[in-house]
């Protein structure tokens, strides 16, 4: 140090923990709740539900996927220029794609591509993984896909939970996964499979993997608390990947006995609609699920049946 | 080759040693680039490995091969290093202390960088001690109670010592204050903190992760290395000098070392100043016969003698004062060696005892195989990717002081992992793959439930968090539905779980994920390991 007076520990200490107060202080000075992310997907949009069927043997998924936006006029409808775009798969758990417990690398591939097409400035993958972070992006293909799409891919960690209020029937404020909800856009990106309690998982479900804190307590009241996460995140638009479906053992499975090949995806912006139609896929009615049936009777959306725009694409 | 040149040539083998070890140290993780092709793992076929060589320290230290063949009877991976480290000490003496060894590298720094001690209190802290016996009271201890089947030798051993003190209490430590400090900054709604500390987070993600990492008894890890670092105020590199066991065994080798240090008295004029930067207190001085086995070999005295008068020659091999062992050191060395063993059985882990608590990680010999070939470095337990592997403090009894124990409360064993066995320096976790560890399976232990702390058993409410996480096909939780009395008597309808003894495995995610804190509803148990014929449950 080339300072007329050399600066002695006691003193440098001193000046820490001078800095240290400042900092604290001025963190607390500017504490604000976090507003969530307005929401793009209002009810007074026109409710679609579009099936998209791979009809031929080998057929193209990202082919698939780009069809089933093409019928509701393309993504660009979602996803304006320059916006930050959060995509939400589920990929919690550490599986290889073809057991189906996570969404698609495929599809997950093809949905960054077309908003990067449409002009988003920054993609990013969010999932707060049950496994551990690593080991899921790179056993279920979603390392590769960031890698090969330029998309950022966030590791889970507590720096980026946040409290938030959701103000739900049953959550009031619960540690959000912050990337979630600092975006333009939101797309939920689920895999439709059977799970023990719910029923099955699917879109609304996937919600759980935004969130923090203790959300293994959520299973003592699942329905409620699947509809409170759901009309806090408010996704713009649903895309739910049953190219493959696990049909038991659900939600982890880990045998390929526990998968079906159904090569179907559902398009939506209505959470129930699209939770219904998926439904169905598994020869469950929608009003026996206790989160769908919930869903509708809170105002969240209605069933696939009540959906006037109902199309179908295929390859 | 000018002696000065060698001098530097040894410092910077030092420093290249030095930094390969903390390295490979940092290194002992899964690699930082999450991107595999994952049309490549749908064959199932691919593991998930490290990419570098992270046991290579333990290959090239020769205790650790000695030790692994006289206790288990094996020839461990890359043992040649270790038999090049011993034929280089039979032909010039203790160079891997000088040249190579990280730890020895660190004492050497800690002692000369700003030493505590100086003029005729650092000649006197050089002179030669009888302490320096220590090592080899140490030493034998060690090769006997291995030879009797308790492989103690990691707890002391250079390479397994530093490197359990790093992954285990220094990165760590270290780890938690900087987490401490990101979550700070993210909670303190200024973006440019928040930006500040995610971007700081990810660039120290490679070194330190994402998470808070916790290893059972990293504080006394850590205070031993600490205690260990200061001894070097009393005498510079006073544990090579004092109690390393690979420095004796060492020593012992370099009896007949070509390379030795002739002095010409008529040249000296006692100025001193070889004892003063002598690293091994080995007599350079004319006068003092010359410690062949306690010389380090970092050539100081050579360097520094303005007489010329000690220089390192190519010579006689029989020359120099031979290894002085002391009686005392060899007998107590053997007492001591032949009790330990003995002593550390009778807890009865070995022979009648089950302990419940004492799980090991997948591949793991049998208790008696594994405890002599597991050198408790820590290697797994840092390349756990979940932290469930912890240095045990007394699951294992006095034999399995700091082997690798699974706390499931911390962690849980992934159902496709079989990393822990893949890095293990001596084969004491066997190196499974992920398909035999699922198709045989290799258990590491069995479920159970605690009926009064269960939600759906005790009456209050859904859960079965554990059957959702469960990672087998078909699953080892199942549930049935039953009604059972709530609170005030109430009739409650749930699904009760319950484990399937054939298919657990013991892996330990439901204990990890339960929603009972602390002491879960569901724990996992020993009982029931593949490794151990004696703790099998069903017929």
């Amino acid at each position: 140090m080339n300072t007329e007076k050399q600066l002695t520990r006691r003193e440098s200490i001193k000046k820490l923990l001078r800095i240290w107060s400042g900092l604290s202080l001025g963190g607390a000075a500017v504490l604000s709740l976090q507003r969530p992310r307005p929401s793009l997907a209002a009810g007074d949009a026109p409710k679609f539900l579009v099936d998209g069927v791979g009809r031929t043997e080998g057929y193209s998924v990202n082919a698939l996927t780009r069809k089933i936006f093409e019928a509701v006029g393309g993504m660009g409808k979602f996803v304006s220029k320059g916006d930050v775009v959060a995509i939400k798969p589920n990929i919690s758990w550490a599986r290889a794609p073809h057991l189906a417990a996570t969404t698609n690398p495929e599809v997950l591939e093809a949905v960054i591509e077309l908003c990067q097409e449409a002009g988003a400035k920054k993609v990013r993958i969010v999932d707060h993984t049950i496994h551990w972070a690593k080991r899921c992006f790179a056993l279920t293909g979603a390392g590769m896909v960031a890698k090969n799409t330029g998309a950022d891919l966030v590791h889970p960690r507590s720096s980026l939970m946040r409290d938030m209020k959701l103000g739900g029937n049953r959550l009031d404020v619960w540690p959000v996964f912050k990337p979630v909800v600092e975006a333009d856009t939101l797309i939920n990106l689920p895999v439709a499979k059977v799970h023990g309690l719910s029923g099955l998982t699917l879109g609304m479900k996937n919600w759980i993997g935004a969130v923090g804190g203790r959300r293994n307590a959520l299973h003592q009241d699942i329905h409620q608390t699947i509809v409170d996460l759901e009309h806090f995140f408010k996704p713009d638009i649903i895309l739910i990947d049953a190219t493959r479906v696990m049909i038991r053992n659900g939600p982890s499975g880990g045998s390929t006995a526990d998968v079906a090949i159904m090569n179907r995806l559902i398009l939506s912006n209505d959470p129930v609609a699209a939770d219904a139609r998926a439904a169905r896929l598994f020869d469950k009615k929608p009003e026996r699920i206790g989160f769908i049936q919930l869903g509708q009777k809170q105002g969240l959306g209605v069933y696939d049946t009540a959906i006037s725009r109902h199309l179908e694409v295929a390859v | 080759m000018k002696i000065r040149h060698l001098v530097w040539l040894r410092r910077c083998s030092q420093a290249f040693f030095l930094l390969l070890f903390l390295f490979l140290v940092v290194e002992s993780r899964l690699p930082q680039d999450y991107y595999l092709d994952y049309t490549q793992l749908i064959s199932g076929e691919k593991e998930l490995r490290l990419e570098q060589p992270v046991t290579f320290f333990f290959q090239a230290d020769p205790l650790v091969w000695i030790t692994s063949l006289i206790s288990g009877h094996v020839l461990i991976k890359g043992f040649g290093w270790s038999l090049a480290v011993l034929i280089l000490t039979l032909v010039f003496g203790r160079v891997f202390c000088g040249f190579i060894c990280p730890l020895g590298t660190l004492h050497h720094l800690v002692s000369y960088f700003r030493p505590a001690l100086t003029g005729r209190r650092l000649i006197k802290a050089n002179q030669k001690t009888n302490s320096r016996k220590i090592k080899y009271f140490i030493l034998i201890l060690l090769l006997v109670s291995a030879l009797f089947g308790l492989n103690f030798s990691g707890i002391l051993d250079p390479s397994a010592f530093f490197y359990r003190s790093l992954a285990l209490a220094v990165l760590p430590g270290a780890g938690i204050g900087i987490k401490e400090i990101f979550d700070f900054l993210a909670r303190t709604d200024i973006k440019v903190l928040n930006y500040l500390s995610y971007t700081a987070e990810v660039l120290v993600s490679p070194v330190f992760g994402y998470g808070y990492q916790a290893f059972k008894t990293g504080w006394l890890i850590g205070t031993i290395f600490l205690l260990i670092l200061f001894l070097n105020r009393i005498r510079p590199r006073f544990w090579c000098r004092t109690l390393c066991p690979l420095g004796a065994l060492l020593g012992i080798f370099s009896r007949f070392s070509i390379l030795g240090l002739s002095k010409k008295t008529d040249l000296c004029t006692q100025c001193d100043r070889c004892k003063k930067v002598c690293a091994g207190a080995a007599g350079p001085i004319p006068g003092d016969a010359w410690q062949k086995s306690e010389c380090l070999m970092c050539l100081n005295c050579h360097n520094t003698c303005p007489e010329d008068a000690v220089a390192f020659k190519l010579r006689s091999p029989f020359g120099g004062a031979g290894t002085d062992m002391g009686r005392r050191a060899v007998l107590g060395g053997l007492t001591a060696g032949v009790a330990l063993p003995f002593f550390s059985r009778l807890d009865g882990q070995i022979h009648t005892v089950s302990s419940p608590n004492l799980i090991r990680p997948p591949g793991a010999l049998p208790e008696r195989v594994f405890l002599t070939l597991c050198q408790r470095c820590g290697l797994c337990m840092k390349a756990c990717p979940t932290n469930v592997i912890n240095p045990a403090l007394t699951e294992g009894g006095l034999a399995g002081f700091w082997t690798p124990n699974l706390i499931m409360i911390q962690g849980y064993c992934e159902y496709t992992c079989t990393l822990c066995g893949s890095v293990c320096p001596t084969g004491a976790i066997a190196d499974i793959s992920a398909r035999k560890k699922i198709e045989e399976p290799v258990r590491i232990g069995s479920a159970y439930f605690d009926r009064g702390r269960c939600l759906p058993w005790s009456g209050n409410g859904p859960c079965i968090v554990c059957e959702e996480h469960c990672p087998t096909s078909p699953k080892a939780i199942y549930f049935y539905e039953d009604t059972v009395r709530g609170p005030a008597g109430t009739r409650v309808k749930v699904k009760l779980p319950q484990v399937d003894l054939k298919k657990c495995v013991g892996c330990g995610i439901c204990e990890n994920k339960c929603i009972v804190k602390g002491r879960p509803a569901i724990r996992v148990i020993a009982a029931g390991e593949s490794r151990s014929v004696r703790n099998q449950i069903l017929l």
